[in-house]
């Protein structure tokens, strides 16, 4: 690997390494302390598209983690950044819960599709709007293409399967906004002064958080909490920068190693 | 002037593909977006001269006489005494054939059930010889064409245009059932990305087919155009060669490449899902474009007399 500058920027997945629903990842309250008395800025980064900031932040707090609402970044924010640097008007078809990180944003005679996870939009009524929509010029924003997850009752499909569908309808490709585009990355270290080979990315999903931070020019740590599952670091190449156990002997390696 | 010269430009470029029609011997149709647009509180609205059109491509066989109410299976038997045959080939999925014939004859439309190859009656065929018990997404008014076949404990998806039905739930239930499936089947009825209706352009199976894929990683087998399959069943039932006959539709991907990819000419209508962009297609160049059905009838008919 080519010599590093000095590590400037942490970059932290939330669901699955901070915490698995719930409850924290033992140990990860202190070991965000002792990387905030590290001379580094850093930025949580997570892909949701149900959970506004507000509703992050009200479960970070009752977890006992010190986090400020503006080191959160979320693919909803990502949307919201392209959509006031596009200057359109969205439908939005994204869970009522996400509405309030879209606050202020004009919907009126829309001329965008923002398309998250949204069940209750995906009928053929709706899809047909969205579809009327893009064939007569409007951007198709995703915020991720996720193809499914798992739900109490079972796997349910994800916005990945629409995004397609309507990509196909209209033969137009979308602008993914979350994590595993590089621009996502990108855009979460903008406010920071940071360049991405400064930057280390901590997550539990192989491809999306290491690989997609690797892409985007970062270092890439693998956590073994939340969806990880055995032989995920074989799943992307070049292989990760480090796996660690869980976030705090990912802070430790950080610490003793990068700074 | 300009009006003559353009109307000039038109004439001569109708002449390119017309006089390709040498050893002509069948017309296939697309129903849906030439015939009629779908939609609305009849079912539909017949395209001005279509109607007319079908009547003279019949005559044109020396069939029989449109005066009056002609027995329609006289008239079907002497059509298919004739030198020009005629067919029509559909992806309607919204309800069973028998029905689907019945709506086009109450707009006004000469035509039977038998003259008609859809894609429900060949995925029926299909399901029966590879003992597949489907899952079905389809249409409520299609399901009665399944009724023969055993649906209990599915081991394959069978999508076809089930508009209002395309809800969240419906398609989570059946992305389960292939997800489920060591070895998963999905079927689709057409792979079309919109069609035209009274009110506006609609979403087709194609996207929904499209949605499944990505989402449990399988390649859906189409039963419908643009397959080659298909087009070949509707050759036979009109007993004439690829080369001998000429498909006429709105969709230039599924209609005119389809029938193109072949070996039969094919001719875009204006009319239905057309748009002037299609003129241009990447991948697909129609033998000829013509205003509507009933212009391409004329030119046709007016050819063969030649």
């Amino acid at each position: 690997m080519a010599a590093r500058r000095v590590l400037k920027a942490v970059l932290v997945d939330l669901s699955g390494t901070l915490h698995v629903e719930d409850s924290a990842v033992p140990g990860s309250q202190e070991a965000l302390k002792r990387l905030r008395n590290a001379p580094v800025a850093i930025r949580f980064v997570t892909n949701t598209t149900k959970e506004s900031k507000r509703d992050l932040l009200e479960r970070l707090k009752t977890l006992e983690f010190d986090i400020a609402e503006d080191e959160i970044f979320t693919s909803l924010t990502a949307a919201r950044n392209l959509l006031e640097q596009k200057q359109v008007r969205p439908l939005l078809l994204v869970d009522d819960n996400a509405l309030q990180d879209f606050r202020g944003i004009p919907t009126n005679d829309p001329n965008a599709v923002v398309v998250g996870l949204a069940p209750e939009h995906f009928n053929y009524r709706m899809m047909n709007k969205a579809f009327r929509l893009i064939l007569d010029g409007a951007p198709l924003i995703a915020i991720h293409k996720a193809r499914y997850y798992k739900r109490k009752d079972g796997l349910a499909l994800g916005p990945g399967p629409f995004v397609t569908g309507l990509e196909y309808a209209t033969d137009t490709k979308a602008t993914v906004v979350g994590k595993p585009e590089t621009t996502f990355f990108l855009e979460a270290l903008s406010g920071t002064g940071c360049k991405p080979e400064e930057t280390v990315m901590i997550g539990d999903d192989c491809r999306d958080d290491v690989g997609g931070a690797q892409n985007a020019g970062m270092l890439g740590i693998l956590v073994k909490t939340g969806k990880y599952r055995a032989a995920d670091e074989d799943k992307i190449n070049p292989a990760p920068y480090l796996i660690c156990e869980s976030f705090p002997q990912a802070v430790d390696h950080i610490l003793h190693h990068l700074l | 002037m300009h009006q003559l010269q353009a109307a000039g430009r038109a004439v001569r470029a109708m002449a390119e593909w017309a006089k390709q029609l040498a050893g002509i011997k069948g017309v296939m149709l697309d129903i849906s977006g030439v015939l009629y647009d779908s939609g609305g509180e009849g079912g539909g609205v017949p395209i001005p001269g279509s109607i007319e059109a079908v009547e003279k491509t019949r005559l044109n066989c020396g069939c029989y006489s449109t005066h009056a109410h002609v027995d329609m299976s006289t008239a079907f038997a002497m059509i298919k005494a004739s030198g020009l045959k005629l067919r029509f080939c559909t992806n309607e999925t919204q309800a069973t054939r028998g029905k689907f014939v019945a709506k086009l004859q109450r707009l006004g439309f000469n035509i039977l059930v038998n003259e008609v190859t859809a894609p429900a009656p060949a995925a029926c065929r299909i399901l029966k010889e590879r003992n597949l018990r489907p899952h079905l997404l389809v249409h409520d008014d299609l399901v009665p064409e399944f009724d023969q076949l055993d649906k209990a404990n599915p081991n394959c998806v069978v999508i076809g245009d089930a508009a209002d039905n395309f809800s969240y739930k419906n398609l989570n239930e059946a992305f389960r059932v292939l997800i489920g499936l060591e070895n998963p089947i999905l079927i689709s009825l057409g792979r079309g990305r919109y069609y035209k209706e009274t009110d506006g352009l609609k979403l087709d199976v194609g996207v929904y087919m499209k949605a499944l894929e990505y989402a449990c990683d399988v390649q859906a087998e189409v039963v419908g155009k643009p397959a080659k399959m298909f087009f070949q069943s509707a050759l036979a039932e009109m007993e004439v060669e690829p080369q001998q006959a000429i498909m006429i539709g709105d969709d230039i991907v599924n209609d005119v490449g389809g029938a193109q990819q072949c070996g039969m000419r094919a001719l875009q209508v204006r009319t239905g899902k057309y748009r002037p962009c299609d003129e241009q297609h990447p991948e697909v160049k129609a033998d000829g474009y013509v205003n509507n059905l009933a212009e391409a009838v004329d030119i046709i008919v007016k050819q063969l007399h030649k």
